[in-house]
């Protein structure tokens, strides 16, 4: 043992020696997104896949709530239609609409070139083998955008985002569009791909996949709409090398081109003189005009609505203040448009129209606080909509509405339900669009200007090709 | 050697007898003044070597002027230097005098300097020729358990590795000529080596840190497996060998042969080995209550097969050769004990439950050497790897868990001319390694492992005393993209099922996800001296600093690790005070080894002997330490995701976390040999390890005091050994280690030459444990259930062309 002892300071004397040529050592550690998993109990590989699959989430989602009095957003947890929290935006006169899958709200501010995106705390991620479903609380992305000029036409399909940006005649700025998904706001994506214009339009643009629809407008010369800032063209873009490509230019013109929608199979554009019908083939659009019929009158189809289920698309004729409105019926398989047989009342005007996350409802919000539920239904290979019912949704005297205020409405994307804010009561009332029922109300402490649900969308059956 | 030699010999009677300008020629004579033939004689420094003709005679030609230093080799004799000046045209005459040594000294390969058992400053040993042969067994561990300083850390016979004066896994580096073997079996002790002793040549083992040469995993010593598959000559040889073992029913059979043209060499090998579950004297399970079965006893799901093959061809130059070598190594094995914590409610299924292992390795190895004759430089090493590594195991049929390792790996020695007097080079080293573990036991998330060194290394001769110094920088990355903290719950065992309750409240698992990347700098240092006090005896000291960058599965594990029945977690993360685990606070630091060795040796005369004692203080020590909490195995669901929320405890692993401690190590080895006549020789060796928390406590699995002797009898014809070796009993335990008990073995073999058709061949039988004893190794993972083979024979013949 005292050789041992000898030998610890020998070998002490020679570590203090070698103390300066130490090594170094370095880490760095990036926390990433995490991965999520639920209890995880009977997790046999059987096919009865029910929704309890311990990697989701059981909710009805969440609501972003845009103040009429302020420039606030509140978010509410709609299982316990409690307040989660609230955000201050910069400007004021904001729209708010939901990201393409549903996890942010988008905020957007015409005047101000501005988007931008809260992130409302719910989203599911496919891990190959399952779902994954994520709960946090809301918070405000630093992700804008605020490059194009006069965002204003929002058209979300199957998870993409295309933002029309009309431009500015006054200042010279060009009409854009951008095209996003929920991961780039996730990723802050800097540069999103899209269209660059060299003249402003008030257009719209329809995304589909690798496909972008989009409004062309003409030397005003050549340009057949009688007001020359609205279009009377469409381009198929093709997403190839990370930018989209001119391809295709419909031949059939479409002029004073306004509104569009599109469900699976076609996209259609709302013209003077009708509406335009693009029918996707493969990467090949044909394109036909189906003429206005009589119950258009002296108006035009301005404002178009669809659903990716539904064969019915449809269409609002009115003059710009709206007024004296008629709901078309578009189907675009056989051509056809055809008045619906449920018209307003003498006196409502509509404030909100949408189709429910089934496709199943088409739904009509009016002026007199009446939520109009239409359902299809098939005669003879042929879909009418009818009146389903019609639910109250104030006990107000809608005359005392505040000024440059309305009812506003969203609808869930996980079940057949319609959030209705109302100015006057301020609250939110839960439709329950099959039992045409009032199901609860979420009170709130100020005018809502606007709604949008956000949330974890229900995956449908997929629908067969 | 002989190959070689032979060659040497051709050289030599090439030369022309005459007197040439610088010119050394002589004799070498033993003790008693008679001749000593096919003893070889290197310059230092060069390629220069000849080898003494049938009557003791040599002549080196075509030297240049200057110093030169002289080494002389001949089996059964002590190594001589002798430093001769070389002045203008002059032809000098020597004698050298060889002694006898009763140990073998056979330089090794696996460094660019010179180094031996006898002769360098930090200790080494080969296992070579007829020992190698008597020694090799399945696994390198089992082969090289009977050097000193070496123990195997036997995992059921079908897995073992070498543990060095008490350091293994990512301390303890395995080389195959010269190049990391990557294979997995620095995580695993159930994870085999990918390497075959029945077709090396020999297997150099470097005691103590070694980092210099070969880097950080080489802090605790390097094993490196020499064998010929890049040919450096072309004499047709070969040998041959079959086997049959009665313990495990294993039937082995190999064979390697060199030939070629002047230009260019042929190598091939191949083995083939198959063994079924071997027989133990008592029951395996120690906790077994001794049921009177059959009395047969054996280690279930031991059985194993391997075979592999390497063929390889390079070109012969004047002045050196290139050649290319590839290997395909396939082995399936049985793993005992691998099964899932369930055996004791499902005895009956047992054979169901059992996990094999499917392993495969492709080796491609390109290895050049070249004498240049430039001012600064005489020879350049090069050694090129490429390895893909992949092994399965297997339960029930389906894969459970993959693990991969693709290495690439060069490597470039640079000797330069001596330089007044220092002899030694500069050596390159780039390693890039790729390895992932996909599966249930995928307890170290994928990660890349990067480094690249530059070592310096000289030796000179002052006098009576040899001075070896070397240092080494190194540039370690390891990147992981992907590493994993799941919310494990773990759990202490009383308040399980608490935890558990709690856990369901809440509505979901999160598993945090880190993009983590190391880089480190470690720094090795060496000097030793050699000192030749008084004729026949030399005294030799080495001191190094070592550091070593801790490996992926130090740093990043996090998961169920079957082959150590333990939920290991790497040293990024760490206890918090609530008992949960998250990332540690604690900076990932280099693994420092302060070392010191003290070597004496008698090198000639008929009782030769080596005594080592070494004294090795290794700052932040990587180590796992028992938490005492639980987690879920996860071991029986089909996927990977940790967190899974069964309350079946019996699938429930401790969980071991990685810290980092002050450690100390320091013990002996020792080696006498006696010549005691010309046909007897007696052997006694002892070794120990002190492994020790600095702070107070004892490193788990640290081998017992051992002493063990061999006397061997050996005339032309016949040659017979006795080893007796004695194990202590280890008490010295960390905490949750058990004692295990002391045990004496008692091998024999013995072997007859005869030539038959004109070909050398060997009859040998060997006799292991013949006292079938049950044998348990404290260093063993399994040693609960799985001792040493029972009483074994074997009867084998071997055949040299």
């Amino acid at each position: 043992m005292k050789k041992l002892y000898q030998l610890k300071l020998i070998a002490l004397a020679i570590s203090t020696t070698f103390i300066t040529a130490c090594g170094d050592a370095e880490t760095n550690i990036v926390e990433q997104d995490p991965i999520v998993v639920e209890d995880e109990h009977d997790h046999d590989d059987d096919d009865d896949h029910d929704h309890d699959d311990g990697y989701t989430i059981s909710s009805l989602g969440r609501l972003a709530v845009l103040a009429g009095d302020s420039n606030e957003a509140s978010f509410f947890d709609l299982d316990d239609n409690a307040l989660l929290d609230t955000f201050v935006l910069n400007d004021e006169s904001n729209t708010l609409s939901a990201s393409p899958d549903f996890r942010y709200a988008v905020i957007t501010n015409r005047t101000q070139d501005y988007l931008g995106f809260i992130d409302g705390g719910m989203w599911r991620e496919d891990h190959g083998e399952h779902l994954h479903d994520y709960e946090q609380g809301p918070a405000f992305s630093s992700y804008e955008l605020t490059s194009g000029s006069r965002p204003t036409h929002l058209m979300t399909h199957d998870g993409q985002l295309a933002i029309f940006y009309d431009g500015d005649a006054d200042s010279g700025a060009p009409a854009s569009v951008e095209v996003l998904t929920d991961s780039d706001i996730t990723n802050a994506t800097p540069t999103l791909p899209g269209i660059s214009y060299d003249i402003n339009m008030h257009g719209v643009a329809e995304p589909r996949g690798e496909h972008l629809l989009s409004t062309i407008r003409r030397d005003d010369a050549d340009n057949t709409s009688v007001a020359k800032v609205l279009p009377d063209q469409v381009g198929v873009y093709h997403f190839h090398d990370g930018e989209y490509e001119l391809e295709q230019t419909l031949e059939v013109t479409c002029p004073d081109l306004h509104g569009a929608a599109q469900n699976h199979d076609y996209v259609v554009f709302g013209c003077g003189d009708g509406v335009l019908i693009a029918h996707q083939q493969d990467d090949v659009y044909e394109a036909q005009k189906v003429a206005n019929i009589e119950a258009v009158g002296t108006e035009r189809i301005g404002t178009l609505y669809g659903h990716e289920n539904s064969d019915t698309i449809f269409g609002v004729a009115a003059g710009h203040d709206g007024s004296g409105s008629v709901l078309l019926s578009i189907h675009p398989e056989n051509a056809e448009m055809e008045e619906v047989e449920w018209q307003l009342a003498d006196g409502a005007s509509a404030v909100s129209y949408s189709f429910s996350a089934s496709g199943e409802h088409f739904l009509v919000l009016d002026s007199l606080g009446f939520l109009n539920v239409l359902t299809g239904h098939d005669h003879d290979g042929e879909m009418h909509w009818e009146l389903a019912g019609q639910v109250d949704i104030t006990e107000q005297d809608v005359s005392t509405m505040p000024e440059g205020m309305s009812f506003s409405m969203t609808v869930a994307q996980n079940g057949e339900f319609a959030y209705v804010a109302d100015p006057i009561a301020q609250h939110v009332v839960q439709v329950h669009l099959e039992d045409l029922e009032i199901e609860s109300e979420l009170e709130l402490t100020f005018p809502p200007a606007g709604l949008t649900w956000l949330g974890i969308a229900e995956v449908e059956d997929e629908h067969d090709h | 050697m002989k190959p070689r030699s032979q060659l040497a010999v051709l050289i030599a009677a090439l030369l022309p007898a005459s007197v040439l300008a610088s010119t050394i020629e002589g004799v070498v004579l033993n003790n008693q003044g008679k001749i000593v033939t096919n003893a070889t004689i290197e310059v230092e420094g060069s390629d220069l070597k000849v080898t003494t003709d049938e009557n003791g005679k040599f002549v080196i030609a075509e030297l240049n002027n200057g110093l030169k230093e002289l080494h002389v080799v001949a089996p059964g004799y002590a190594h001589l230097h002798r430093d001769i000046t070389i002045t203008n045209d002059e032809n000098q005459s020597v004698t050298f005098n060889l002694k006898r040594s009763p140990i073998e000294v056979i330089d090794i390969e696996a460094t660019p300097i010179h180094m031996s058992a006898m002769e360098s400053a930090s200790p080494v040993s080969v296992l070579s020729g007829e020992q190698l042969r008597r020694q090799q067994s399945a696994t390198l561990g089992d082969s090289l358990e009977k050097l000193p300083g070496v123990n195997t850390n036997f995992h059921g016979k079908v897995a073992s590795t070498p543990i060095i004066r008490g350091l293994s896994g990512p301390r303890v580096l395995i080389t195959q000529n010269g190049l990391d073997v990557s294979d997995v079996s620095r995580v695993g002790p159930d994870h085999s080596v990918a390497s075959e002793a029945s077709t090396a040549q020999q297997i150099e083992v470097l005691r103590g840190p070694a980092t210099l040469f070969y880097g950080s995993g080489a802090i605790g010593g390097v094993v490196n497996v020499v064998d010929s598959r890049v040919p450096t000559d072309s004499t047709t040889r070969g040998e041959w060998n079959v086997e049959h073992n009665s313990v495990d029913n294993q039937k082995v059979a190999s064979f390697n042969a060199t030939t070629g043209t002047d230009s260019v060499a042929f190598y091939a090998d191949a083995f083939w080995r198959e063994a079924d579950d071997y027989e133990v004297p008592v029951a395996a399970d120690i906790d077994s209550d001794g049921e009177s079965h059959s009395g047969d006893y054996t280690v279930e799901n031991s059985n194993e097969e391997s075979d592999g093959f390497t063929v390889g061809a390079s070109y012969l130059m004047d002045n050196g050769f290139i050649g290319l070598a590839v290997e395909q190594f396939n082995r399936q094995y049985g793993i005992p004990g691998h099964t899932h914590g369930e055996e004791e409610e499902e005895e009956h299924s047992d054979e169901e439950e059992s996990v094999f292992a499917d392993l495969e390795q492709t080796k491609v190895q390109l290895l050049g050497e070249y004498n240049l004759d430039n001012k600064w430089l005489n020879k350049v090493n090069l050694r090129v790897g490429h390895t893909d590594y992949e092994h399965a195991e297997i339960e029930g049929g389906a894969v459970g868990t993959t693990f991969k390792n693709e290495t690439n790996e060069l490597r470039i020695d640079l000797l330069h001319n001596q330089f007044s007097e220092w002899n030694g080079g500069i050596s390159f080293h780039y390693k890039q390694s790729d390895v992932e573990a996909q599966g249930e036991e995928a307890f170290t998330p994928p990660s890349e492992t990067e480094s690249f060194a530059v070592a310096l290394m000289e030796e000179r001769h002052f006098g009576d005393f040899l001075v070896q110094v070397g240092g080494r920088i190194e540039r370690v990355t390891i990147e992981a993209g992907d590493v994993l903290l799941p919310n494990i719950d773990a759990h202490a065992h009383d308040e399980a099922e608490e935890a558990d309750e709690h856990d369901h409240e809440e509505s979901a698992e999160i598993t945090r996800v880190f993009d983590v990347e190391h880089e480190f700098t470690p720094i090795s240092l060496s000097a030793g001296v050699v000192w030749d006090f008084t004729p026949n005896y030399n005294l030799g000291l080495s001191v190094s600093r070592s550091e070593r960058a801790p490996s992926a599965s130090e740093l990043l594990s996090f998961g169920p690790h079957i082959g150590t029945g333990t939920y290991e977690v790497g040293a990024l993360f760490d206890l918090d005070e609530d008992g949960h685990l998250g990332l540690s606070d604690q900076a990932i630091d280099l693994e420092t080894a302060n070392n010191i060795d003290l070597t004496l040796r008698k090198t000639q005369g008929d009782v030769g002997f080596i005594l080592n004692a070494f004294y090795n203080q290794v700052d932040n020590y990587y180590y796992q330490i028992d938490t005492g909490l639980f987690a879920e195995s996860g071991h029986d669901h089909g996927d990977e995701e940790e967190g899974v929320d069964e309350h079946d405890h019996s699938s429930e692993l401790p969980v071991y976390l990685f810290k980092t401690d002050d450690v100390i190590l320091h013990g002996f080895e020792a080696q006498i040999a006696w010549q005691l006549t010309d046909e007897f020789k007696v052997d006694l060796f002892s070794d120990y390890v002190r492994a020790r928390l600095k702070n107070g406590g004892d490193l788990p699995r640290t081998p017992p005091l051992r002493f063990g002797s061999e006397l061997s009898y050996q005339t032309d014809k016949l040659s017979a050994h006795i080893h007796v070796t004695r194990y202590q009993k280890q008490d010295r335990t960390a905490p949750q280690e058990t004692a295990t008990e002391g045990y004496t073995l008692v091998d024999v073999s013995i072997s007859y030459d005869l030539s038959v058709l004109n070909q050398d061949m060997s009859v040998y039988l060997r006799g292991t444990n013949l006292t079938d004893t049950e044998a348990r190794v404290h260093s063993s993972f399994v040693k609960d259930i799985a001792p040493r083979p029972g009483r074994s024979f074997a009867l084998g013949i071997r055949g040299y062309f």
